[in-house]
């Protein structure tokens, strides 16, 4: 079982003659993603890894249904890609690029939020039910970081991501479903938004978000799991506990202004509701062993 | 990146909010013209981008023009950076007003506040009620109403009231032409002659840059030239005053080895992430550590896209043609990491594959080799 994308999705790729697109494209099919159809504009008629292409979004969705899009294209066309998705009546879309700017990424969540849409992302490796689908780039194929189980994750990471994926392998675990939020300052769809479908997901035993300094997405955590919305074990590997404040880890929103945004506050707030905080990577799989 | 302050009061006077006449002086030798044409009483305010310029001595008040000049010369020595001859205000009392994205609504937060001058940090944190706050939806744009609202919420009164509508007006359109991730007026002086922008800052998104074809952060933007180059290649730097340089591919998970090599009682000299898109540049970041002179090297990856084997084949070439002096300790793992071995042989590393030991064994050489410093 799983959330968000399973074998039965059927889904649409945004940018599927790219290098990348093509490469991961291979991949998902692999996996046993169902692949319906492809969109570069300019390249209707082509054929990638047996995939169709269209030049518009809407092109392709009236020969296959769509229930989900995941966009490669660059940051700068990546607010005109997800509304030709959300134009064309797809409601889950994952957007994979680093540095779509802010502003671009306030309007698209305005408008995800009317229209209904969870679009994800950006900044990326998407989403992967292991042993069933995949949106996205994961090395699924690297059998002691993904195996399939029950432990549903979310992730503002990648690198980081297969560390502890690897870890809760390790402590004898797989991933239901694994939810890349993505490090941007603007997350198109926010960890609390995903937890109610992992709280009915029967096929997810407990959640691990790998989070780190700045926002406010690990607090929302803590707010659902207080008001009772959330009630499974969640685990939490936090980075950044160390960091200067005022200086920007890497990713746009991992930064601490003010005392705003600090680990420490986090991991306050998260133990206060109940969740178990890992000091590092390796403390996931062994607090995962005491939940579940 | 942020702009000086006055980059940001041009935005200013370009979208109608009224700003100090003053003088952009980049050199001692233009100081007397600025002096005489601006006239006393004068402040004379350090262009650099550190906060608290204040308490540094870099923002000064003169009221004769022996005085101004020779304040700005002293400010010039002190930062080798231009300075602001503005003309002094004379301030009844200081507002506050910033514009900041809001990610969980996807809207502008606008934020007022009658206590101008101090940080708006404080006042969130001492006395919460002193802030009015409003959102704003980018596809309808700041209704006049909500303008309003924000002015009459500072208790602001007739003319006052509508010149504060107009300055938030004016700070919203440059806000939003300008990709700002930040836009702010602090003090906004309430003075004889109504309401002046005394001071600002502006922060250009950085991903935004490539559609604000004005800004492009130039070297006086950072700190130092290794900075400077690291921003040009798009790579992620930051430098620390410790003995591990970290050469880690994604963010996340230098933010953790950062924390793990805090936590052993290490200390961190750098912080070169070449991940995702740069995973190609191994040699650059190699040779931008090289400047920093770190003890020594900590190389973690676990990449997906930014593959092990690129990545260990590219570092085994960069380390034969840079010669590095620092000993390197590497987990490099992800996709192709079963090539890694081979790849690293002939550089003197040992591959590990557990990122603790690595972190472990990192520190204990940089104890070892400052030991021997």
């Amino acid at each position: 079982m799983s959330v968000i994308i399973d074998a039965g999705t059927r889904v649409l790729v945004q940018g599927i003659t790219g290098q990348e697109g093509r490469f991961w494209t291979g991949h998902m099919i692999g996996l046993g993603t169902d692949v319906v159809a492809g969109v570069t504009p300019g390249k209707e008629g082509q054929e990638v890894e047996g995939v169709p292409v269209f030049d518009t979004v809407r092109r392709a969705t009236r020969e296959f249904e769509a229930d989900a899009s995941l966009l490669f294209v660059p940051p700068r066309f990546a607010r005109d890609a997800v509304y030709e998705a959300l134009d064309a009546g797809i409601r889950k879309v994952v957007v994979l690029c680093e540095g779509i700017p802010v502003h671009d990424l306030l309007r698209i969540r305005k408008a995800a939020l009317s229209e209904g849409a969870m679009v994800i992302g950006g900044n990326t490796s998407g989403v992967i039910s292991t042993g069933e689908a995949m949106m996205g780039f994961f090395p699924y194929w690297i059998e002691r970081v993904y195996r399939p189980g029950k432990i549903g994750v979310m992730t503002r990471s990648g690198s980081l991501t297969n560390e502890v994926t690897a870890q809760i392998v390790e402590a004898g675990f797989g991933a239901s479903t694994l939810v890349g939020i993505g490090g941007d300052s603007v997350p198109l769809t926010r960890f609390a938004e995903v937890l109610p479908l992992f709280e009915a997901d029967p096929g997810t035993d407990a959640v691990v978000i790998i989070g780190e300094l700045g926002g406010t997405m690990e607090e929302e955590v803590a707010g659902a799991i207080e008001v009772g919305s959330f009630t499974k074990p969640l685990v939490a590997s936090l980075g950044g506990r160390t960091a200067p404040e005022g200086t920007r880890m890497g990713h746009a929103g991992a930064i601490v202004t003010a005392g705003q945004g600090t680990v420490e506050g986090k991991i306050s707030v998260l133990e206060r509701a109940g969740a178990l905080v890992a000091d590092r990577p390796s403390n996931v799989g062994r607090l995962l062993r005491e939940v579940v | 990146m942020k702009l000086f302050e006055y980059q940001a009061k041009n935005l200013f006077r370009e979208a109608g909010i009224p700003v100090p006449e003053g003088r952009l002086v980049g050199e001692a030798a233009e100081l007397e013209d600025a002096i005489r044409e601006v006239g006393v009483p004068l402040a004379i305010k350090a262009q650099v981008l550190q906060g608290g310029r204040g308490k540094a001595g870099l923002i000064q008040l003169a009221s004769t023009e022996e005085e101004a000049r020779e304040k700005g010369e002293e400010i010039l020595q002190k930062t080798g950076r231009g300075l602001l001859v503005e003309k002094a205000l004379d301030i009844e009392s200081e507002l506050y007003l910033s514009i900041t994205p809001e990610p969980v609504s996807g809207a502008a937060l606008v934020m007022a506040s009658a206590e101008g001058g101090v940080e708006i940090e404080e006042v969130a944190k001492e006395r919460p009620e002193r802030i009015v706050r409003e959102l704003v939806d980018l596809w309808e744009g700041l209704l006049p109403f909500q303008a309003r609202d924000v002015m009459f919420g500072l208790g602001l009164q007739g003319d006052a009231m509508k010149q504060g509508a107009a300055v938030l007006q004016g700070l919203y359109d440059l806000f939003r032409r300008h990709d700002a991730e930040l836009a702010e007026i602090n003090p906004l002086a309430l003075t004889e002659e109504g309401l002046v922008a005394a001071d600002g800052k502006v922060t250009i998104d950085d991903s935004a840059l490539w559609r604000q074809e004005r800004f492009s952060p130039d070297r006086d933007h950072f700190e130092s030239d290794v900075e400077f180059d690291a921003a040009g290649e798009g790579i992620p730097y930051l430098r620390f005053d410790g003995d591990i340089g970290l050469l880690c591919a994604g963010a996340g998970l230098t933010n953790v080895i950062f924390d793990l090599v805090n936590y052993g009682g290490g200390s961190v000299n750098s912080y070169v992430e070449f991940g995702g898109p740069n995973y190609r540049k191994g040699a650059k970041a190699l040779e931008l550590m090289m400047r920093s002179r770190p003890r020594i090297v900590l190389v973690v990856t676990f990449g997906t896209i930014a593959r092990a084997d690129v990545i260990a084949e590219d570092l085994a070439g960069a380390i034969k043609d840079l010669n590095p002096e620092f000993p390197i300790v590497a987990a490099i793992r992800g996709t192709g990491e079963e090539k890694v071995e081979e790849l690293l042989a002939g550089t003197g590393i040992e591959p590990l594959r557990d990122t603790e030991v690595a972190v472990e064994q990192a520190i204990e050489l940089a104890r070892a080799e400052g030991a021997r410093a």
